[in-house]
């Protein structure tokens, strides 16, 4: 900030949360490192100040898949581990206050997934993101509830992680080992290939947990709000949000795909300040 | 109250990592199984080890630890012949058996703990096999209810008896037999009676032979022989010209 002529003028403004990459970057290098470590430990080479945890057990979607087998018969699914019902816990929380953050800030798949936006957006720049027809698209949002209700019906029947063998993220993190399915790692290769022409294509369509995650977005307490009274009506906020959700139309963002990453608020795209905010209150 | 992104991170953080240490102080964070299976909290077996709750990652001597049979008996059951079977991995069975054509896995596993403690286990909707092995020493605990000695009877696959751990067994076809060298056939000091079941001495002839009921399959020929105050060369003579007549 300087001041010109008496007023306070930003100079340079960031057009993107920085922080939220640093963050993402994070969580992916950590899971990369415990997915490797855990490979490694089972053959005596492991790093012991690394945790040598399988994949499930930090998985917070294992926790939701297990929910059922806990319920009729206080046991987990085959390999899902305590942990995955802790990580389960503290998500639903974090959503339940702020949104699926965990979708936009933790998980590694859709930071993989922006990482291929990127190539997008150079390649088709204003085009990009933009391919789906509207009226397909809204259809195929839904989506994503139908893989969650199959995912745990055959979950709940067999007692097994089913979707592990189609899970994109489980073959992200273990394409070097044997027990990765081939359907899941096309359907990873698929994800990162329509990456490049859509944003988040698994987030929108067919992942079961950000269809959990995303229903709190219904009654969430801190809330994206735009303000009318100071709103430019430039579209910029609708154009950033990478689920293409209109927030340019709402006052309160209750949109069941928002991902809370911050990228449509006064601290990023949006020029007003106090315009779009992150808030459990009202907005002028 | 307004979140921006910075006091978003540290929330994410804290909440995240906070979660986990305030979990791992109320001994709610497992990241592995404790390779104890739960337990049946009613019911005539309230207090045992559920088999139910067996996963891949248990070795047989785990199973040993919570359940009523032996690793050697598992590994008799199953065709694995490493040099510590209570080190064997169960997850380790379905490779094994690949190519078989038969899932024998985990869940065979399961059944066969079950049925040889005599614990409940619910068949109902599943499809578990179970190599010859498994089944014969099953039925020669005597303990099983028609239903359950129907149900195995339909699903047992006949394979390589002394399938090495590390080489897939062969001729996995219902019905078959297998190739196993006389060097194997010949009763020694460790040849545990499960052995001679496998080997298809008839249960009445080694009753009539000791002068007893079947003992616990997982018993060695030579244990009971001193145990009962037999002459383990006499006995292992006599049990030995019946396993030649059952050779191939």
């Amino acid at each position: 900030m300087v001041t010109l002529f008496g007023k306070r003028v930003r100079l340079f403004r960031p057009r993107t949360i920085w922080i939220r990459r640093v963050v993402q970057w994070f969580f992916f290098l950590l899971i990369a490192l415990i997915a490797v470590n855990h490979t490694l430990a089972e053959s005596g080479a492991g790093i012991p100040i690394l945790s040598s945890a399988s994949l499930h057990a930090v998985c917070p979607f294992g926790g939701v898949e297990t929910l059922y087998t806990v319920a009729t018969s206080a046991l987990l699914v085959r390999k899902v581990h305590d942990s995955a019902l802790v990580l389960a816990g503290i998500v639903l929380l974090l959503s339940i206050l702020f949104g699926p953050v965990f979708c936009g800030w933790v998980c590694p798949l859709g930071t993989v997934q922006e990482w291929m936006g990127k190539i997008g957006r150079k390649l088709f720049r204003r085009r990009y993101n933009h391919f789906v027809p509207m009226r397909l698209d809204n259809v195929l949002r839904y989506a994503r509830y139908g893989v969650l209700i199959w995912v745990l019906y055959v979950t709940a029947r067999s007692g097994t992680l089913i979707f592990e063998a189609y899970d994109p993220y489980f073959a992200l993190f273990n394409f070097w080992s044997t027990e990765v399915a081939w359907s899941a790692l096309a359907i990873l290769g698929l994800t990162l290939g329509l990456s490049v022409f859509v944003e988040r294509p698994w987030c929108k369509y067919a992942c079961p947990y950000g269809a959990v995650l995303g229903i709190t977005n219904l009654f969430r307490v801190f809330s994206i709000k735009r303000s009318e009274t100071t709103c430019k009506a430039d579209g910029a906020c609708s154009i950033m949000c990478p689920m293409n959700i209109p927030v340019d139309s709402m006052k309160v963002v209750r949109d069941h795909q928002c991902i809370s990453c911050l990228e449509c608020t006064s601290e990023a795209i949006c020029p007003v300040a106090g315009t779009v905010l992150l808030t459990a209150g009202g907005v002028k | 109250m307004t979140v921006t992104s910075k006091p978003m991170a540290v929330i994410v953080f804290i909440m995240l990592f906070g979660g986990i240490s305030f979990s791992s102080l109320m001994g709610w964070w497992a990241t592995e199984s404790t390779k104890e299976p739960v337990i049946f909290t009613e019911g005539e077996f309230a207090g045992q080890a559920n088999p139910v709750d067996i996963r891949g990652s248990y070795t047989f001597g785990d199973i040993a630890n919570s359940f009523d049979v032996t690793s050697e008996i598992l590994a008799q059951a199953f065709g694995i012949s490493v040099e510590d079977p209570a080190a064997f991995a169960v997850k380790e069975l379905e490779a094994i058996y690949l190519d078989s054509g038969f899932e024998i896995g985990t869940a065979s596993i399961r059944m066969f703990v079950a049925h040889y403690s005599g614990l409940p286990f619910d068949t109902t909707g599943q499809e578990i096999y179970m190599p010859q092995p498994a089944t014969d020493i099953l039925l020669a605990k005597e303990n099983l209810s028609p239903e359950q000695i129907a149900y195995l009877e339909a699903h047992t696959v006949t394979v390589g008896e002394s399938a090495p751990a590390e080489v897939p067994a062969v001729n996995a076809v219902p019905g078959e037999t297998s190739s196993t060298t006389s060097e194997e056939y010949t009763i020694k000091g460790k040849t545990i009676f499960g052995d001679l079941i496998t080997w298809g001495v008839p249960q009445a002839t080694m009753e009539q032979l000791i002068g007893a009921p079947m003992p616990d399959p997982a018993m060695k020929v030579k244990d009971y022989a001193s145990a009962n105050g037999l002459d383990f060369e006499t006995l292992k003579t006599a049990l030995q010209a019946e396993v030649d007549k059952v050779k191939p």
